[in-house]
């Protein structure tokens, strides 16, 4: 026998406690619904990741998959920017390797600006490959390391 | 095959293990049973095939290896099962009755939570920030094969990247891709899904053979109209994944099945650091409450372990980014900062105010089963150790968060939400553990005068 020390309940409140439990979760899974589908609407791919598959698509393409390239950009360090542009470049692109500076065959040019992206590469010694648009651009060095 | 069926083939796997080698017989009702083999063959199934992808697709460099292993297991286990089909003793204690009408309650709800869910897969199809930038990409190169595996773990990533974290989720999303030759974001979906389902199942299914089905039915029901944990299953993180573990390794050394706990407990380390801290607090809770399990505990935790331990210290020493070692310089002078202890505990209430939405939170249809059924006492034993598992886990979060050396205000920002997620499945363990059953509460006894009247119109008939 079980040494319960609470009153027990009568069964009317018991079942309407059960009752009002079930109600108050099938209430709370509507308002989940409505709050999640909101959410998600709103907050639809907020760091644009699906987008880089198309703008990177062409540099993708044309770096081998084993390559470790390097990575330029001139989005402010260390700001979450910086951070996503970075880190959706590398999921897209992987298995290639991104590695921040120059020091590499192949350079991913990831540029939130318009800018004379030749003139930048130069600077770096780097020469242009292509410029696939949208400040996706892919360096390489005149001599490979 | 798509990355969809090789996550129903890891589930059906486990699935039959789980039949074959768990031994629930003498749970009812039934269905209980069906929840907790089905649950523990889920999450134990995808921890095996990560663990064997990651052993002989990637360090062994042979993915079809991997494979073989597993369609082997898979076609043993099937036999295996056929030909002990009508063995299984059919004994145990009698269950009370299953409401339909709460059952199908709780079908409706989780067929809700399915549909938020959706609304997530169909709009951030990639998940959050952490899916695309830590789980899934090591999942990338994890699928790549031809030597690039371990770019996974490479320092090169950055500390952003934590390539040092456990490698559960990512071998699992890895080989799904691997074995399907596509990237589909489809297969970390259907992981995350799964883990969630799993999670329902283990909870629903361990307190109906605790406690009997109306308990066990209306766990699973708070559970799944949770909004904090519907809300982390689109985001494809490693949350909901250690969530399950965690509640799943409870359950099974509640069911006194501590092989089983172990085995869970095990793949929780495997899946994130928080996991490390589970099994030392899983450790502790047992030798406190079931002192004669913790040997068959620990020894259904070792694989996991094993593995953590070759992968920590073997393959991603040279890139620890560990939470807590990058926060003991300097630990001293913040553990004496008082302020860091008030901002610690306000966000906790913050966030724990926050695993609701709107009007509603989990916390009131738990309250509302709390003042019809009370609780009964001769069950605090049970609720005490799923209630000490949540609570050290809380404390270890709250001592991490006192030393850490990143800014205070952005880690708690940023993650407590999620570890909140992680704890309140055990936290509901612990709370309808202890309810009182319904059968019991409508037993009540029968007050004196109505007493007295039954027994005056028996004597007269």
């Amino acid at each position: 026998m079980s040494r319960n020390s609470e009153p027990m309940q009568s069964r009317a409140a018991v079942l309407a406690g059960v009752a009002a439990t079930a109600a108050l979760c099938l209430w709370g899974a509507l308002e989940t619904y409505g709050f999640e589908r909101a959410y998600q609407q709103q907050n639809r791919d907020p760091y644009m990741v699906e987008a880089q598959f198309a703008r990177l698509a062409g540099i993708a393409a044309t770096v081998p998959e084993n390559a470790v390239m390097g990575y330029l950009t001139d989005a402010q360090d260390g700001s979450a920017g910086a951070s996503a542009m970075l880190a959706g470049a590398q999921y897209v692109l992987a298995p290639r390797l991104l590695a921040r500076g120059t020091g590499h065959e192949w350079v991913l040019g990831n540029f939130a600006r318009p800018a004379d992206f030749a003139a930048v590469g130069r600077s770096h010694g780097l020469e242009l490959q292509q410029d696939f648009g949208n400040g996706a651009v892919l360096y390489r060095h005149e001599a490979p390391r | 095959m798509t990355g969809l069926a090789w996550v129903a083939e890891a589930v059906l796997l486990g699935c039959l293990l789980s039949w074959r080698w768990i031994g629930l017989s003498a749970i009812k009702p039934a269905w209980a049973r069906v929840l907790l083999r089905a649950g523990a063959g889920a999450a134990g199934g995808m921890g095996l095939v990560s663990c064997l992808f990651f052993l002989l697709g990637v360090l062994a460099g042979s993915p079809a290896a991997a494979m073989v292993v597993e369609l082997a297991l898979l076609a043993w286990a099937a036999l295996d099962l056929f030909r002990r089909r009508g063995s299984a003793p059919r004994m145990g204690v009698a269950a009370g009755r299953t409401p339909v009408l709460l059952a199908v309650s709780a079908v409706l709800v989780v067929a809700i939570a399915t549909g938020a869910i959706a609304a997530g897969w169909q709009f951030n199809p990639l998940g959050n920030w952490d899916a695309w930038a830590i789980w899934n990409l090591r999942a990338r190169f994890l699928a790549s094969g031809a030597g690039l595996a371990s770019r996974a773990w490479s320092p090169a990533l950055g500390q952003m990247t934590h390539p040092d974290y456990p490698m559960l989720v990512s071998a699992l999303v890895g080989r799904c891709w691997a074995f399907s030759h596509s990237v589909s974001p489809i297969a970390p979906q259907a992981v995350g899904y799964a883990f969630f389902l799993a999670l329902l199942a283990l909870v629903g299914g361990g307190v109906a053979a605790l406690r009997g089905p109306v308990l066990g039915l209306l766990a699973a029901l708070v559970l799944a109209a949770s909004p904090a944990l519907v809300h982390e299953v689109p985001a494809q993180y490693a949350d909901v994944p250690l969530a399950c573990y965690f509640a799943g390794a409870a359950v099974f050394a509640m069911l006194d099945e501590p092989i089983a706990g172990g085995i869970l407990a095990g793949f929780a380390a495997w899946t994130k650091d928080e996991g490390a801290l589970f099994l030392v607090v899983f450790g502790a809770a047992i030798l406190i409450f079931r002192r004669q399990a913790f040997s068959r505990a620990a020894a259904g935790a070792m694989p996991g372990i094993a593995l953590l331990v070759v992968f920590k210290l073997g393959l991603a020493h040279a890139n620890s980014s560990s939470l807590l070692a990058s926060s003991l310089p300097g630990a001293a002078q913040r553990v004496t900062e008082g302020s860091r202890y008030g901002a610690i505990l306000a966000s906790f209430g913050r966030e724990l105010a926050g695993l609701g939405v709107g009007w509603y939170h989990p916390v009131l249809p738990l309250a509302a089963a709390a003042l019809a059924l009370r609780f009964d006492r001769s069950r605090a034993r049970e609720a005490a150790f799923a209630g000490v598992v949540a609570l050290g886990l809380l404390a270890g979060y709250f001592g991490v968060y006192s030393v850490t050396s990143n800014d205070l205000a952005w880690q708690l920002q940023t993650s407590l939400g999620r570890l909140l997620v992680q704890v309140w499945p055990l936290l509901l363990l612990a709370a309808f553990a202890c309810l009182r059953v319904p059968q019991l509460a409508a037993a009540t006894p029968v007050p004196r005068k109505r007493k007295a009247a039954v027994k005056e119109r028996r004597t007269r008939a």
